[in-house]
């Protein structure tokens, strides 16, 4: 580590020791520390907090909803419900295994999701707001 | 090949297994993550939402066939996204348009109660000008918060041209934003 690669990490990455490569952060916070102030890092700084004010999406209702009907539609249904649709199979055949397998794989993929919903939009919230809380720590 | 570490590992496992818990879960850790990515690539919310929503369809469809240990989901994850973004991008130059693109206002500052705001809207209309890699780098490192052995793997370069993009990309950020930069030097007195 010297001035110069200092001067390569910080131009890159910013002025953040934190999101240096790892094999490097200690040897240029140790550089960073030693030096006097500089304006390049002062630049750096500048633009890293201006960088946090593009503002974090948030993930509508419509778009959570339609990725979780993706993941039924996908074939994602529950052991025990595939392995009850392989005996009904067998009983009656694969047409109305199929039917209503499907039936009960929505119905336990919906009453998960109404028993989850206040979880999940709670956890979905959370990691809206995490942006925020990253933006005020590290600006 | 050393086993890559891997957090998302148990919760893939259970998603291909139908978990409706897991599903939930992974939608609320990767959704979110994905859509950002696809939102700062493309600019346009309409289409992030069909890169975000495509990208967990293809996560559903690999998860029962997820071989754990070579690679980390989420950088999977993230590769997809990127793909969908670039087919997208790709069709934009495709497409030849009389109507100019959006253009942000560069007028008077606005009042004080709606800087952040509006200071978002600049910082991401400078992003949505730079080239594509350079955006990349720089949404991939600052944004998504990878390591730049991640970010340039993803990338297909090496850590030296992950590097030279992002000093080239925060250059040209730096000559967007000036004045707000300016601002900030100012408030800092």
């Amino acid at each position: 580590m010297n001035a110069e690669r200092l001067q390569q990490l910080v131009a890159a990455y910013g002025a953040d020791p934190r999101r240096w490569p790892e094999a490097e952060r200690d040897a240029g916070r140790a550089l960073l520390a030693a030096g006097p102030g500089d304006a390049t890092v002062e630049a750096a700084r500048d633009l890293d907090y201006l960088l946090w004010a593009s503002p974090q999406p948030a993930v509508s209702m419509a778009l959570r909803d339609r990725v979780l009907a993706s993941a039924a539609a996908a074939g994602l249904t529950p052991r025990r419900v595939r392995l009850w649709r392989d005996r009904l199979a067998l009983t009656f055949g694969a047409g109305w295994a199929v039917a209503a397998c499907a039936g009960v794989a929505a119905g336990v993929l919906v009453s998960a999701q109404i028993s989850a919903d206040a979880s999940a939009d709670a956890v979905l919230y959370q990691a809206s707001q995490s942006a925020l809380d990253d933006s005020e720590m590290l600006g | 090949m050393a086993r890559i570490a891997d957090p998302d590992e148990e919760l893939v496992r259970r998603v291909g297994q139908g978990d409706a818990a897991a599903i939930q879960a992974m939608v609320a850790r990767k959704l979110p993550r994905i859509l950002a990515l696809a939102k700062r690539m493309l600019s346009d919310p309409i289409e992030a939402e069909d890169v975000a929503q495509e990208a967990m369809l293809r996560a559903w469809r690999q998860a029962p066939k997820w071989a754990p240990g070579k690679a980390k989901f989420d950088t999977w994850l993230h590769r997809v996204a990127l793909n969908l973004c670039y087919d997208r991008l790709r069709r934009r130059r495709e497409v030849v348009t009389d109507t100019p693109p959006e253009r942000i206002d560069d007028g008077p500052a606005p009042d004080q109660g709606l800087l952040s705001a509006e200071t978002g809207v600049r910082v991401d209309a400078a992003l949505s000008r730079l080239p594509d890699r350079q955006r990349e780098a720089i949404v991939l490192c600052h944004y998504q918060e990878l390591t730049n052995i991640e970010a340039a793997a993803l990338m297909e370069v090496s850590v030296e041209a992950l590097e030279s993009l992002l000093s080239r990309g925060r250059r040209a950020l730096r000559v967007s934003l000036a004045d707000l930069a300016d601002d900030r030097g100012a408030d800092r007195g």
